[in-house]
């Protein structure tokens, strides 16, 4: 078998792993499923309000709230990686895994996956949901939509592996990962729009990297395919998830002294 | 097999360092050792004697800082994907994912190491029989106790068959039972071909299961051959004779046998005679024509064959027993 098929063998089987860990936790499906839902049901009539005034971006509400909403599940379904992560560190299955010829990208991919999966699914409820109530659907949008906010789901992923592998405390994680969500989810403007916060609030939204990713998702859900936002939040997120997918490998590679 | 063998094992110069807390601790100083393909080598020492970080460094998981580490003829650190394919490795912890089941965790162990689908099954089959876990392999391995489940994490180390299987502490945790049980595999394993590289505490471990043993304390090999040599190098029996007389008399009895070539040791105390001598027959012989040509009765005799911690007791002053305390090496080794 070349190196290469075997590589493709190996998150397969990593992917499915993965996979079977959330499937037997079914808890963990249910609240990734209606907590989306929650969003839109309790939160949209908060920002109705809103739409019309000259700070809000131009749209149904739902127009704007949706992709929101699909921001905040890839980044949440992604952020989840580290935890697991530290199990398996507690419980030395990290270790049997690294003593077998694995590839360890194939490794980090397998959750990689498996989360994008853990995005996808509540994703396609929330547009479903979104459509049934006002949400304009753009199919071509739509499915460069997903594939952006696949990618943020594997960068967050990747970076969440690679903190529970450097942090090995479920504490620590928690407190880094909290205490990097809110500046990170507010500054992109994922559920209020910045347009609607003073300059000095857009100015840091422009340090984020997961800014350019929002107002890509912005620009695609309501079907402008052909924007600059749409390039360089790709460009942006290509980035991140490439560095982010880098520190993963390195950090299942070795750096357990 | 190529003549000349291969060893199995070829440590030559390991040393590795950690910092905490902003000192630099040296857990392996030096260490030196050639183990032949085909028998089981134990790692004999204390807590923080520095077996772990040794096995984690001869099994790729962790870098050194100096030295040269060879296993089945491939370099641990020019060329660990060659040196993983070689090796089974079963840690402290163990390893299975407990969610999953035992058949799952064996399934995917033999894949990674490129089996096929079917390959794989066979192996599992064949491995669930040999460690009596049939009847479990379909369930989640959380419900295991703790011997089947070190059964199972053993059977996860060979599901690819490999040349040396590195044990970190087999049967620590494991009742009496599943201690001869697993001891036994392990034989039965080294009769299969397989080279066993083990670390244990325990001295009696170390003297019924291993071929060969080191001991090391402080990052060091202090003592290295078969239990029967090491123990017949460092120490001697040791024999005491209790006798119906007063202590000038049994001082006398002492002092005529202190020229005998065969005695190493003589020591009176409490109407006892202590004796330590390489043949324990020969010197009991002496002590008894001793006491009988003046007419003194016995009244006990015992002799003690010399153990592992003997040895460990005249390198290092301390007796094994004792050293269960973790060090700060030992907490330096578990940060690792």
């Amino acid at each position: 078998m070349s190196a290469f098929a075997a590589f493709g063998v190996q998150t397969g089987l990593f992917f499915r792993r993965k996979l079977f860990e959330t499937l037997r936790q079914p808890v963990w499906i249910i609240t990734g499923l209606t907590a989306p839902v929650l969003y839109l049901a309790l939160f949209e009539p908060l920002l109705r309000p809103l739409a019309g005034t000259k700070a809000f971006p131009p749209g149904h509400v739902v127009d704007v709230f949706v992709p929101g909403i699909m921001v905040l599940i890839a980044f949440g379904a992604g952020m989840g990686a580290g935890w697991p992560v530290i199990w398996e560190l507690d419980s030395g299955v990290i270790e049997r895994l690294r003593v077998t010829p694995a590839s360890r990208l194939a490794l980090l991919l397998g959750t990689v996956l498996r989360d994008i999966v853990m995005f996808a699914v509540p994703g396609a409820v929330v547009v479903a949901i979104g459509a049934a109530i006002g949400y304009h659907v753009h199919w071509g949008g739509l499915v460069l939509l997903f594939v952006l906010l696949a990618l943020l789901t594997a960068a967050c992923s990747a970076a969440s592996s690679a903190l529970g592998l450097k942090l090995r405390q479920i504490g620590s994680l928690a407190a880094v990962v909290t205490g990097a969500q809110l500046p990170l989810t507010l500054l992109a403007g994922i559920l209020l729009p910045l347009s609607l916060g003073p300059a000095w609030l857009r100015v840091l939204g422009h340090f984020n990297p997961m800014y350019y990713g929002v107002q890509a998702a912005r620009s695609l859900a309501a079907g402008s395919v052909d924007t600059g936002a749409v390039g360089l939040g790709f460009l942006v997120m290509v980035v991140i998830t490439g560095l982010a997918m880098w520190w993963g490998t390195r950090a299942y590679q070795g750096a357990m002294a | 097999m190529s003549s000349p063998p291969m060893p199995a094992v070829q440590v030559t110069g390991l040393r590795k360092s950690f910092r905490a807390a902003g000192a630099t601790i040296e857990a392996v100083s030096g260490i030196d050792l050639t183990v032949p393909a085909g028998e089981i080598f134990g790692l004999l020492g204390p807590n923080g004697a520095g077996k772990t970080t040794t096995l984690r460094i001869l099994t790729t998981l962790l870098p050194a800082d100096a030295g040269s580490v060879f296993i089945a003829g491939a370099d641990v650190f020019r060329a660990p994907g060659l040196v993983r394919r070689r090796i089974g490795y079963v840690g402290q912890l163990g390893g299975a994912d407990k969610e999953a089941t035992g058949r799952e965790n064996l399934l995917l162990a033999g894949r990674l190491y490129g089996r096929s689908a079917a390959d794989a099954r066979r192996r599992c089959a064949e491995l669930t029989e040999v460690f009596d876990l049939d009847a479990l392999a379909g369930r989640p391995v959380r419900t295991y106790s703790g011997g089947q489940r070190r059964r199972l994490e053993v059977a996860l180390g060979i599901m690819h068959r490999p040349q040396v299987l590195f044990l970190d502490e087999p049967t620590t945790g494991l009742d009496p039972q599943n201690r001869a049980n697993l001891q036994e595999q392990v034989r039965l394993l080294r009769d299969g071909g397989t080279t066993i590289f083990l670390t244990t505490h325990y001295l009696d471990e170390a003297d019924q299961l291993c071929d060969r043993v080191a001991i090391v304390d402080h990052g060091r090999v202090i003592a290295l051959g078969s239990p029967d040599e090491l123990k017949e190098r460092y120490s001697a029996d040791t024999i005491e004779v209790t006798a119906d007389a007063g202590a000038e008399m049994l001082e006398d009895v002492a002092c005529s046998l202190a020229d005998e070539p065969s005695i190493a040791s003589l020591a009176v105390a409490n109407g006892t005679i202590r004796v330590t001598a390489v043949d324990a027959t020969q010197a009991m012989a002496l002590v008894f024509g001793a006491l009988a040509a003046r007419g003194v009765p016995t009244r006990a005799a015992s002799v003690a064959r010399p153990t592992l911690d003997d040895v460990f007791l005249r390198e290092t002053g301390r007796s094994l027993r004792d050293t269960g305390s973790p060090s700060v090496a030992a907490v330096s080794e578990v940060a690792a």
